[in-house]
């Protein structure tokens, strides 16, 4: 039997090892068993699948597209979450502010997640700057916690909206997940509003180099695809990683972030 | 009105949290009562746990309820099978009995129109599986009737010391359905020294005897041990002894000595260690048929609903478990 495919992932928070446990588990004892490494940032993620130490990335839509950078492009996406095909961007206001759309921030002040979190700050420049005034005429508040995470703990995120709260900003630019998670405006009536959403986007994926085989990595894709909602075994692992499906990757949704990235020259590596 | 502050907090403090750990959360200067009702509305938005709220914090569990009904195996869930106490009296004084029977105990019966009651609401709730016990049920007059009550609806096995069986306890052990009867004898050694020692000067020879008698009428014969912990590995002498008896081996049972009734050492079994076995006494639901004379593990006065006996063990392992669980992840130790 080969060895195991050796699966990178970012250990952004404790949860992240009773994920990969689970996921472990369920390849094991199939002729596509998989083990895992954390690291404690993308970077390392990213050069650790360059230099063939993982074989497979679990990487967010900013890795992934880091990693097309830096391998011009001979790389391949072999599967993400359902959500991940349809992340989005939310802006988010205080209730009753009357704030309705992207060009009612103009000379408003928007605070920002982690600037290497692409649905928290790159995708939200490059949506004031292509759907809204420009981002050059909002005032953009930052706040960079949690660096090298892309954003995934969700820390910025929940500090760009307790400005919101503080009235230290108008608006804050969060991610779909980090919308759900408060509730959306339900269940605190009163405090938060949509302002504006943005279109779908694409999120994570595992990528992998060709140096790995597909006769290697397509029955592992094929055995994730299988793991089931609806079988007791299989939900927990979904539950905690936030999907009902795994699914084939959806490339062009990673459209946006390529122009994104390229504009605001955002380096290939952090 | 709710600070909007407190849910942020739970997303961000519950979110850095492992699986099924567990975090108190200040509820600030909010409304006590409309801040829980906002915590147990995103705790079930998010499929977190709202465990308790005390005072002016609530402490909240990542991820859904941990369920240790469902990580036991299938024959272990509580109220698979039913424990009957048919009654306490005994012709033996065993000094280690569990619920301390003894021929001065006083009967305390369950009597047959109960046991038949229990019979048919156990089928309803789930039961597969019925087992009477005492005291000695032999002593029963009327224990023919209290077995075919329960041997009409599902198997059962009757606990027995197997010294009884002459006249007309003998004429009620042949009145007994031996295709859904399982007689399970208790015999502590293979020669008389041990068992006798504990249960008394003659009891091995006439135990084995009633042994050799009920298999005769055809009963299926289950041979129980009861023996202090550090023997247990030097079984096989007695095993050989069952062979040579006739009994299988999988009806060979060995029981660890408790440290219960009138036993003066023994395993310690408390209700955080026991897997519940749903014991149904004259005075009530036991935990465990092990403790069915000791208060600490009294569930209910209330044998009927028996649906609902059982439902009140298994919700109290689930929550004894759960706390468990949850106590361990408070204290990593590295």
């Amino acid at each position: 039997m080969s060895q195991p495919l050796l699966v990178g992932a970012v250990a952004y928070t404790p949860n992240v090892v009773s994920i990969w446990e689970g996921m472990r588990d369920y390849f094991a004892e199939t002729p596509t068993e998989m083990d895992f490494v954390l690291f404690s940032n993308y970077g390392r993620q990213v050069d650790a699948l360059l230099d063939g130490i993982i074989d497979l990335a679990w990487n967010t839509n900013l890795a992934w597209v880091r990693t097309v950078a830096q391998t011009d492009g001979d790389c391949r996406a072999l599967a993400m979450r359902d959500t991940d095909t349809v992340f989005k961007t939310v802006f988010v206001t205080r209730a009753g502010s009357n704030l309705d759309g992207l060009e009612a921030l103009r000379g408003r002040r928007l605070a920002l997640g982690s600037k290497d979190s692409a649905q928290a700050a790159i995708l939200p420049v490059h949506f004031l700057d292509h759907s809204g005034p420009g981002a050059d005429v909002v005032e953009l508040i930052r706040t960079d916690s949690d660096l090298g995470k892309h954003g995934d703990t969700g820390r910025s995120e929940l500090d760009a909206l307790r400005a919101v709260l503080d009235e230290r900003a108008d608006a804050a630019a969060i991610g779909i997940n980090t919308w759900e998670a408060i509730g959306r405006a339900e269940l605190m009536p009163g405090a938060f509003e949509a302002c504006w959403e943005s279109p779908t986007y694409s999120h994570c994926n595992f990528t992998v180099l060709p140096r790995v085989p597909q006769e290697r990595t397509e029955p592992w894709v094929e055995r994730l695809l299988a793991m089931d909602w609806d079988n007791p075994e299989h939900r927990p692992i979904l539950e905690m990683e936030g999907l009902r499906q795994w699914v084939q990757p959806n490339l062009d949704g990673y459209g946006t972030l390529f122009d994104a990235v390229r504009e605001q020259g955002i380096p290939p590596r952090w | 009105m709710v600070s909007p502050g407190l849910v942020l907090d739970l997303v961000e403090r519950v979110g850095a949290l492992a699986r099924h750990g567990t975090i108190s959360v200040p509820l600030g200067e909010s409304d006590p009562e409309q801040a829980s009702a906002t915590v147990a509305a995103w705790c079930a938005h998010t499929g977190n746990q709202l465990v308790e709220v005390q005072g002016n914090v609530a402490t909240v569990r990542k991820g859904r309820p941990l369920d240790p009904l469902g990580e036991l195996r299938p024959d272990l869930v509580p109220g698979t099978r039913l424990w009957m106490y048919t009654n306490f009296d005994c012709n033996l004084a065993c000094d280690y009995c569990c619920v301390r029977s003894s021929p001065q105990s006083a009967r305390r019966a369950l009597g047959v129109d109960r046991v038949r009651q229990l019979a048919t609401e156990a089928v309803e709730a789930g039961v597969s599986e019925l087992i009477l016990t005492g005291g000695e049920p032999f002593l029963l007059p009327d224990i023919d009737e209290v077995v075919a009550a329960c041997t009409a609806v599902l198997p059962t096995t009757l606990l027995t010391n197997g010294m009884l069986f002459r006249g007309r306890r003998l004429a009620a052990l042949r009145r007994m359905d031996a295709t859904r009867l399982a007689l399970q004898i208790s015999l502590d050694s293979a020669t008389p020294d041990l068992h006798d020692q504990h249960r008394g000067h003659g009891s091995w020879g006439r135990a084995v005897a009633g042994i050799r008698l009920a298999q005769a009428e055809g009963f299926r014969v289950r041979v129980a041990a009861t023996l202090p912990y550090e023997q247990n590995h030097q079984l096989g002498p007695f095993h050989t002894f069952l062979d040579s008896l006739g009994v299988a081996p999988e009806d060979q049972v060995i029981r660890a000595l408790a440290h219960r009734g009138v036993a003066d050492e023994g395993i310690e079994l408390t209700l955080e260690s026991l897997i519940p076995e749903v014991t149904v006494t004259a005075e009530g639901i036991y935990w465990h048929p092990v403790a069915a004379d000791h208060d600490d593990q009294f569930v209910t006065e209330n044998i009927f609903p028996l649906r609902d006996a059982i439902e009140e063990v298994r919700r109290r392992f689930t929550e004894l478990r759960a706390n468990a669980t949850a106590a361990a992840q408070w204290f990593p130790c590295a």
